[in-house]
């Protein structure tokens, strides 16, 4: 019944502190820190914390083959966010909040991996959950392009078969585990692959955890807080099966009531962080404060994530769909107890024209995960400071030569006075 | 490409509606000549000036070839956009120094005609090997073409302006200027729309996209720069015919260049140097980098976008003869300069900043790119001796050449790690640089008591005062 673990790792990155250090509350929090919490806990106890104790844990079930469950506990002064992810059948991830620090998780492994999971995922204590919700990455789509013109963008082209991410086998996430980055990798392929096309090639879910904001250095630069996970899908050396392969990722989650949540396209003027690309796309499961999933519409054929690698990426308005129409997730049955109504939706990465898969076989698209208000970006210092100087030293100029002429004019007109 | 400051003060009954039908040379005949044929007329006159005219167009055309084919060239090419603007800077480089000896090439060594017909070769070949770069699947290949079309492209409309003196000084100088300044818009423009639509047909009859599609597109523009040669050669054998006629003499430049001369050069040219090359790099570069910007901003099609990217050349092409009569009325050059780059600042601040519709921030930047244009340039005449005023020129265009070869690069560059909004900034602080040029040229141009900033009137007065 309880959770062993095999691998508990936490880093505390509490601002003040130089050098990261092992273990919990070794730092005391800096009067700045406390401050902004003054200030930013007084609405919603569990959001908005400027840096959180993070601790990435691989739950194992050590009777059975190992199953992966990662469980990423993000303790802030009062607020305690947990996020479950596993590749127990297709690769999900629970989002819970909970508005104490002291918040649990509880798994019991032999009802998890049952064929009547309910109630083997459990958060205590029950009355500290503010928010809960579930992503099921169900499928991988794969498209043919070659016909398709520019007229008919909607479509990308004929589909084949799709891969259902339920019937793959994943790594043991416990050796890839990195204490230093606070990322996981789930790498997968499937069990079943005729033609070989996995035979080179993998499935990649890489696992991201924050214990304060910041951007990383590899593109699209999604700023993130602590509140958030950042997912990076990645499909690496796959063998496509036709010239022109478009690939597609349907995602599910839960319906919160009758209807879905809908995806906003955000336009903004600032691509600083990702060239050319001027929109940003959330999806918020409920009004604000809620989980939200926020991304840039755009991924990568190339590991550099260069600028020239950039491809669009579509996404389908979310659609209700029944729970026995997708491949179960045993851990979202666990949590959530059967439910039926599902959302989902489709993204699609590339075009027929332009940079695709096809170059190097390397796509890579990024995701944050979290709870709260999604991070806003603003204009960077150094923008801000170059039209500062830009618009203000003209000004000056001007103001400074006008009372230079003003005052001269005088003395000149005096001068004329006296003559 | 760059203009000097044009300005049209007569609008002359007529345009070139003539036809070039009338083969000259089958009536060579002097005496009892028709009027197309004479060269004394006026008819003929009109013929040469539609000569003139299409003889800056193809290399017009083919500039900014790579600005309509943007996206086209760095996908089929597989280059970021730092090595797609080498594509500009190359045209650039040689004309960093020919400014200086393009003049002198054509009085002393070639002849206009000679001179004519060869810049008119290397635009010609440097197209040509543009698209075979591009047939070929070698950018560097595509980037030698650019730097042979930059040998001839600039060099060639020293040469346009000199037998346009040559026909038409004191006749009808300024109205010739100003149409062939028009004439060079819209051979921008023309290449802006078309380009995109010529490489989709090309497209559609070879049956895929790629290098290949891209050098016959280039290939097919390159037909422009055989027009313009064919224009060349007409234009050598009617100048040679009118000067056994007329007993006219080989138009010269006249520009005599020396560079000892620099030392020489006062603050004010100097601040009027800054002005030009902070304020052209923030608008040709842009240009070169547009499309992709009103694409993914705005969500325009490429169709729209190229529409967009060439309005600030459509403007240009009828507002420059406008704003020259403008200027010339009321003089008070510095206020116009300081509207002009302060007109333009406002609408890179427009699009960097704000998501209104651009073609609003775009026709202000089409207005204040004539208005400046008008303002500017005459303006080194007023405080340059005559003497000195070719050198003058030659510098200003060199720099300016030098400044858009290397900002044409950092520009790329920008974009590729930092993003359009970062690039706009970069152009921002270039105009406002510009900006305050311009406030210490004014305050300067007061201290000392300089003419620049005389209203017509004034100017008149003096040039009176000076005559009796």
């Amino acid at each position: 019944m309880t959770s062993v673990s095999s691998a508990l790792w936490s880093w505390d990155r509490m601002s003040g502190c130089e050098e990261p250090c092992r273990g919990w509350g070794h730092c005391a929090p800096s009067p700045v820190l406390l401050l902004s919490l003054l200030l930013t806990t007084a609405p919603f106890g569990l959001l908005g914390e400027e840096t959180r104790q993070v601790s990435l844990e691989v739950i194992s079930d050590w009777l059975d083959a190992p199953q992966n469950l990662l469980h990423v506990r993000a303790v802030g002064t009062n607020s305690t966010l947990h996020y479950v992810w596993s590749s127990l059948g297709p690769p999900a991830v629970l989002l819970v909040a909970t508005n104490t620090p002291y918040s649990t998780l509880s798994v019991n492994w032999s009802l998890l991996i049952s064929s009547d999971p309910d109630g083997a995922l459990m958060v205590h204590p029950k009355d500290s959950i503010q928010f809960s919700s579930a992503l099921v990455f169900t499928r991988l789509f794969e498209f043919d392009s070659t016909n398709t013109s520019d007229a008919a963008a909607d479509s990308p082209g004929k589909s084949y078969p799709p891969y259902s991410l339920a019937e793959f086998s994943w790594n043991n996430i416990t050796d890839s585990l990195d204490p230093a980055t606070l990322s996981v990798t789930f790498r997968g392929h499937p069990i079943h692959d005729p033609t070989g096309a996995f035979a080179n090639g993998s499935l990649i879910f890489r696992v991201q955890a924050f214990s304060r904001s910041g951007r990383p250095v590899q593109p699209p630069r999604l700023l993130h807080t602590a509140d958030t996970c950042q997912l990076e899908v990645a499909l690496v050396g796959a063998s496509p099966r036709g010239n022109r392969s478009l690939f597609g990722l349907e995602v599910a989650t839960l319906g919160q009531g009758p209807d879905c949540p809908s995806v906003q396209e955000q336009h903004s003027i600032d691509d600083e962080y990702a060239p050319a690309v001027f929109q940003l796309d959330q999806l918020l499961w409920g009004s604000l404060p809620s989980g939200f999933m926020q991304w840039r519409p755009v991924a990568f054929s190339q590991k550099q994530g260069s600028r020239e690698s950039a491809m669009s990426c579509q996404v389908s308005p979310l659609y209700p769909t029944l729970a026995y129409l997708l491949p179960q997730s045993p851990i979202v049955r666990a949590f959530f107890g059967p439910q039926s109504n599902f959302c989902a939706f489709n993204l699609t990465f590339g075009a027929s024209t332009g940079p695709g898969y096809w170059d190097q076989h390397y796509l890579s698209w990024s995701v944050l995960l979290g709870v709260g208000t999604p991070p806003v970006d603003a204009l960077s210092p150094l923008v801000l400071g170059i039209m500062a100087v830009a618009l203000g030293a003209p000004g000056l100029m001007l103001l400074a030569g006008g009372l230079f002429l003003l005052l001269s004019h005088k003395r000149h007109s005096e001068y004329q006075l006296i003559n | 490409m760059e203009e000097e400051g044009e300005e049209a003060r007569a609008l002359l009954p007529g345009g070139p509606d003539e036809g070039d039908g009338g083969d000259p040379a089958t009536l060579a005949a002097p005496g009892a000549l028709p009027a197309l044929c004479d060269p004394s007329r006026l008819a003929h006159r009109l013929l040469v000036l539609l000569l003139m005219c299409f003889l800056g167009f193809g290399s017009y055309f083919c500039y900014d070839n790579p600005a309509a084919l943007q996206t086209q060239v760095k996908r089929d090419m597989q280059v970021n956009t730092t090595k797609f603007m080498l594509l500009y800077a190359w045209y650039s480089w040689p004309n960093v120094v020919l400014c200086f000896f393009g003049g002198f090439l054509i009085d002393r060594v070639f002849g206009i005609r000679w001179g004519t017909i060869i810049f008119s070769c290397f635009v010609c070949i440097g197209q040509v090997v543009f698209a075979l770069g591009g047939i070929f699947n070698a950018f560097w290949l595509m980037e030698i073409g650019r730097f042979v079309f930059g040998i001839g492209g600039e060099s060639l409309a020293v040469a346009q302006n000199t037998y346009a003196v040559s026909w038409f000084k004191g006749k009808e100088l300024n109205l010739v200027f100003g149409l062939q300044l028009s004439m060079a818009r819209i051979g921008s423009t023309v290449n802006m729309n078309l380009m995109g639509w010529l490489y989709s047909k090309v497209e559609a009859s070879l049956g895929s996209a790629g290098h290949t599609t891209l050098g016959v597109t280039l290939m097919i523009g390159g037909i422009t720069c055989i027009l313009s040669l064919v224009c060349a050669l007409a234009l050598a054998y009617l100048d040679q015919r009118a000067e056994r006629i007329l007993h006219k003499e080989q138009g010269k430049t006249g520009e005599v260049i020396k560079l000892t001369d620099v030392k020489d050069f006062s603050l004010p040219l100097w601040l009027i140097f800054i002005i030009c090359v902070c304020y052209y790099v923030a608008v040709f570069p842009f240009i070169g980098l547009g499309k992709v910007f009103f694409t993914e901003k705005f969500g325009f099609s490429s169709q729209a976008a190229s529409a967009i990217n060439s309005i600030v050349y459509v403007i240009s092409a009828p507002m420059s003869p406008v704003f020259g009569l403008l200027v010339d009325k009321t003089g008070k050059n510095i206020i116009w300069v300081l509207c002009a780059v302060v007109t333009t600042l406002a609408s890179h601040m427009m699009l960097a900043f704000t998501l209104w519709n651009p073609w609003i921030a775009m026709c202000l930047l089409g207005l204040s790119y004539s208005l400046l244009a008008c303002a500017l340039w005459p303006m080194v005449a007023f405080v340059v001796p005559e003497h000195q005023l070719g050198t003058a020129y030659g510098f200003m265009q060199s720099i300016q050449n030098l400044g858009l070869a290397v900002i044409s690069i950092i520009a790329g560059m920008i974009l590729d790690t930092r993003g359009y909004l970062f690039l706009e900034v970069f152009f921002i602080a270039c105009v406002s640089l510009s900006l305050l040029s311009v406030v210490l040229l004014y305050l300067v141009n007061r201290a000392q008591g300089g003419n620049l900033n005389y209203s017509a009137k004034q100017r008149e007065e003096i040039k009176l005062s000076h005559a009796e």
